[in-house]
């Protein structure tokens, strides 16, 4: 080979997006854990005067997780994955490793800001687009940068073919630029009028239009960030980890492409029995269900994957990691299509059911994959073994009683606040007024809290392990081919 | 107003059934030249296995090898 | 996708970006012109109805509240007629909201009243024994951002073609006069207050954040989306 032997892979960006990965993690779930108390015991609220409410936090809670604690991961997950399936290393492409760089203080810079204006009630209301339009500016930079990475780095690349990640990272890379735009369009106020905040807009389109927008951006940034990018990381790791091929090659291309082509069609669901159309409200139920297919295939690839391997099962935490967030996405998209179905709709719609269906994908599935991601990477990085597999273990454990507790608590939340609404007594008039309905659940919002906890709980011992393998742990001189060292310990 | 639903509403019906052709005419055409013999795609799997830089690559990016070669040699 | 495919980023992408873009098109476009005629005597947001619709996104009361009632009997029956299209068209954000913690409020205007809500805000647990919802105290002592409101009610006339100063509608004018229209209506309701420090503040020129909300929460009714 005439590739220079001194040459290595720079880990540095994707280092520092592991450091982001870990802090977002933790401030998020912890904003996550507040705002779930909060509802079951309101003094809460008064914490930190009007920036303690739980309107303030929940955006923060939400932004926190999706654009600091996912996109991190995804990040982290790329500048690692991209060298390693093109076969270049940054150390000979100064420029790939400074737009990295840039890249993430931007990203930093821009996060710092979203987190000081959405306590400040900056906001345009929209879910998971709250930020105001310089920082919404500020978003393009940073996702073109971004860009240049991706696409310069196959640019350069040694490898002809692009590996299946990169496939799922093109994807979400350009769905989300183009949604995001999209959703975005609004009108600064101040330039128009000359009066008042200069940060203050209004959307381009209204009311219904803006629902239409908003929801198509809604499903499909959910779609693309927390599942594209994330079986991005999974189509690498689990092989990498287990030391398995990935079972059938061509049932990913499948996969990939019915997933692209159908879940686009989808983006209706959101908007069952609002004002639109009928036929949209039925057409877009009925994609919902035939996306199980595409969608399923991804998890039973993984699955099938680990074919006469289950015994890693019990040697390996993170391969436990792997395959229940395996689990969790098979589970949670399941659900979805089960909740667009009219009838389950017009039950489960409004109720805490919808934050439980979020959850199990998130907690389970993005969560549990990016947690698996940093554990197979740290080591490599920094040239150390794990340094406790029986804290990896007791983690596991607690934070999957933490998502069970959670997603139980919510389904039997969601269906009792979904049949006590539309419950009549003998004369055909409702039968319960509006606060029985929220005084019954507080229960289940106490179990949710803790369940939530139980999750920051794992996630803090997790961020421990990693602290003390880079510190701490005995150092390996080469950097392991297949299944991770851990520490006995 | 009227005429643009009822064009939406064929040209969604259409592509449904265009999509769900185009899918498994798909897998079909996957494992039938794989079949035939024109084409291995399982040794692509191994893309995410033999990752170290000094693994050999599947299919060499010729061009861009040899500009690089170039660049490593001036330097 | 035949294999060239994977080995060709540009042309991935490409193969990408149409479906997506086709779906997108077919999804949202032809929606559009439909949904967004105003229904029959729709009026605008008034300015203090503006300030508090600002008030209501900046502490996210659309987090917890629905402004969207769906046509079964079970909702008419608790929160009146069902929601229509039209009745939407001037909000720029729609806040339909996608939970409820707390009950759809898109007729609230239709049932409460101001010193329902100023009770409310001030202490929910003592109108609503049970209840969860947030007291929102600050709200008495933050003044409203007048500036801001005229700079949205403005681009809404001239942008969105809002129909401010029509006659018998509602009116906007100059800033001075839109101005002096937000504390006229602030006095209106202010009268039917009972908080002695918000009426004090109003009197020195300060409009305070609870008032300009509860306008807005009474303008969620019938009488501002039907022609009278
Ligand atoms: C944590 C969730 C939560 C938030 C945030 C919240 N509310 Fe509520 N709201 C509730 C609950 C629960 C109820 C039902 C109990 C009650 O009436 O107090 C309610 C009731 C109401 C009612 C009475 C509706 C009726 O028909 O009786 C109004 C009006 C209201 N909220 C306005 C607001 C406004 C305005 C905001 C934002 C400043 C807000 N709420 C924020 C949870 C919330």
């Amino acid at each position: 080979m005439q590739t220079n032997p001194a040459l290595e892979y720079d880990y540095s960006i994707s280092k520092l997006f592991l450091y982001a990965t870990i802090v977002f993690g933790i401030v998020g779930l912890l904003l996550g854990v507040v705002i779930a108390f909060q509802m079951a015991i309101p003094q809460l609220n008064y914490l930190a005067g009007e920036y303690g409410t739980f309107g303030r936090l929940r955006p923060l809670h939400t932004s926190g997780i999706i654009f600091g604690f996912t996109l991190s991961g995804i990040w982290a997950g790329w500048y690692y994955i991209g060298q390693r399936v093109l076969k270049i290393s940054y150390n000979e492409y100064p420029f790939l490793k400074a737009i990295g760089y840039i890249h993430f203080w931007l990203y930093i810079v821009l996060m710092a800001l979203a987190v000081v204006s959405l306590f400040a009630g900056m906001t345009t209301s929209k879910e998971y687009s709250e930020l105001v339009w310089p920082l919404d500016l500020l978003v393009v930079v940073v996702w073109v940068l971004w860009g240049v990475s991706l696409f310069g780095s196959m640019g350069v690349r040694r490898e002809k073919t692009l590996y299946i990640s990169l496939w799922y990272f093109i994807a979400t890379f350009v769905a989300i630029a183009a949604l995001f735009i999209f959703n975005n369009l609004q009108i600064p106020t101040y330039f128009v009028s000359g009066y008042g905040a200069w940060t203050h807009s209004i959307s381009l389109y209204a009311g219904t239009n803006d629902a239409l927008v908003q929801w198509w951006f809604g499903h499909n940034a959910v779609a693309f960030l927390f599942t594209a990018a994330i079986i991005a990381l999974i189509y690498y790791f689990l092989p990498k980890e287990s030391g398995q091929p990935i079972f059938s090659y061509k049932l990913s291309l499948y996969s990939f492409w019915g997933m692209m082509f159908v879940y686009i069609w989808a983006g209706g669901h959101h908007l069952i029995y609002s004002t639109v159309p009928d036929w949209m409200q039925t057409m877009g139920s009925v994609f919902s269900v035939i996306l199980i297919l595409p969608s399923w295939g991804t998890a039973i690839n993984m699955l099938l994957t680990m074919k006469g391997q289950w015994h890693q099962l019990k040697e390996s935490p993170i391969i436990k990691f792997l395959v229940l967030a395996s689990t969790f996405y098979m589970l949670s998209t399941l659900e979805g299509p089960i909740q667009s179905i009219k009838s389950v709709n017009a039950l489960a719609h409004f109720t805490d059911w919808i934050p439980g269906h979020v959850h199990d994908g998130t907690l389970g599935w993005v969560g549990f994959m990016i947690i698996a991601a940093c554990y197979h990477m740290v080591p490599r990085m920094y040239k150390r073994e794990i340094y406790s597999g029986k804290l990896m273990e007791a983690q596991f454990w607690i934070q999957t009683t933490g998502i069970v507790l959670y997603f139980s608590s919510m389904w039997i939340a969601g269906i009792t606040q979904g049949m006590m609404w539309r419950a009549t007594d003998e004369f055909g008039s409702l039968a319960y007024s509006f606060i029985d309905t929220v005084t019954v659940l507080i229960p289940y919002y106490m179990i949710r809290a803790i369940g939530g906890l139980l999750y920051l709980i794992g996630f803090i011992m997790f961020t421990y392990n990693i602290i003390m393998t880079i510190v701490a742990s005995k150092e390996i001189d080469k950097e392991p081919q297949y299944a991770t060292p851990i520490a006995a310990r | 107003m009227e005429l643009i639903q009822v064009i939406r509403e064929y040209l969604y019906f259409f592509t449904t059934i265009a999509l769900v052709v185009i899918l498994y005419a798909y897998i079909l055409h996957l494992y039938r030249s794989e079949k035939r013999g024109e084409a291995d795609y399982e040794k692509y799997g191994r893309l995410a296995l033999d990752d170290e830089l000094s693994d050999k690559p599947i299919e060499e990016n010729i061009k861009k090898e040899s500009e690089k070669r170039e660049s490593i040699k001036e330097s | 996708m035949f294999s060239w495919l994977e080995k060709n980023p540009f042309f991935f992408t490409v193969a990408f970006l149409v479906p997506f873009s086709i779906a997108g098109l077919v999804e949202i476009v032809p929606e559009f012109a439909q949904a967004s005629r105003p229904t029959e005597g729709l009026k605008p947001y008034s300015m203090l109805e503006t300030a508090g619709r600002q008030v209501y996104i900046k502490d996210s009361c659309n987090a917890c509240h629905s402004q969207l009632v769906r046509p079964f009997k079970s909702e008419t029956d608790r929160y009146g007629m069902y929601s229509l299209s039209g009745e939407y068209a001037y909000d720029r954000p729609f806040l339909w909201g996608s939970k409820r913690t707390g009950p759809d409020l898109h007729r609230v205007g239709d049932y409460r009243t101001t010193d329902w809500h100023e009770n409310h805000m001030w202490d929910p647990e003592s109108v609503v024994p049970g209840s969860i919802m947030p007291a929102y105290k600050h709200m008495f002592s933050n003044s409203v951002d007048i500036d801001t409101a005229y700079a949205e009610a403005y681009t809404q006339k001239v942008v969105f073609g809002m129909p401010y100063d029509t006659p018998n509608g509602v009116a906007l004018g100059s800033y001075e006069e839109a101005k002096a229209l937000i504390y006229d209506e602030a006095k209106a309701i202010v009268a039917d207050m009972k908080n002695q420090d918000v009426k004090d503040a109003l009197a020195r020129g300060e409009i305070k954040e609870i008032v300009a909300l509860i306008a807005y929460l009474n303008s969620l009714s019938n009488e501002r989306r039907v022609a009278q």
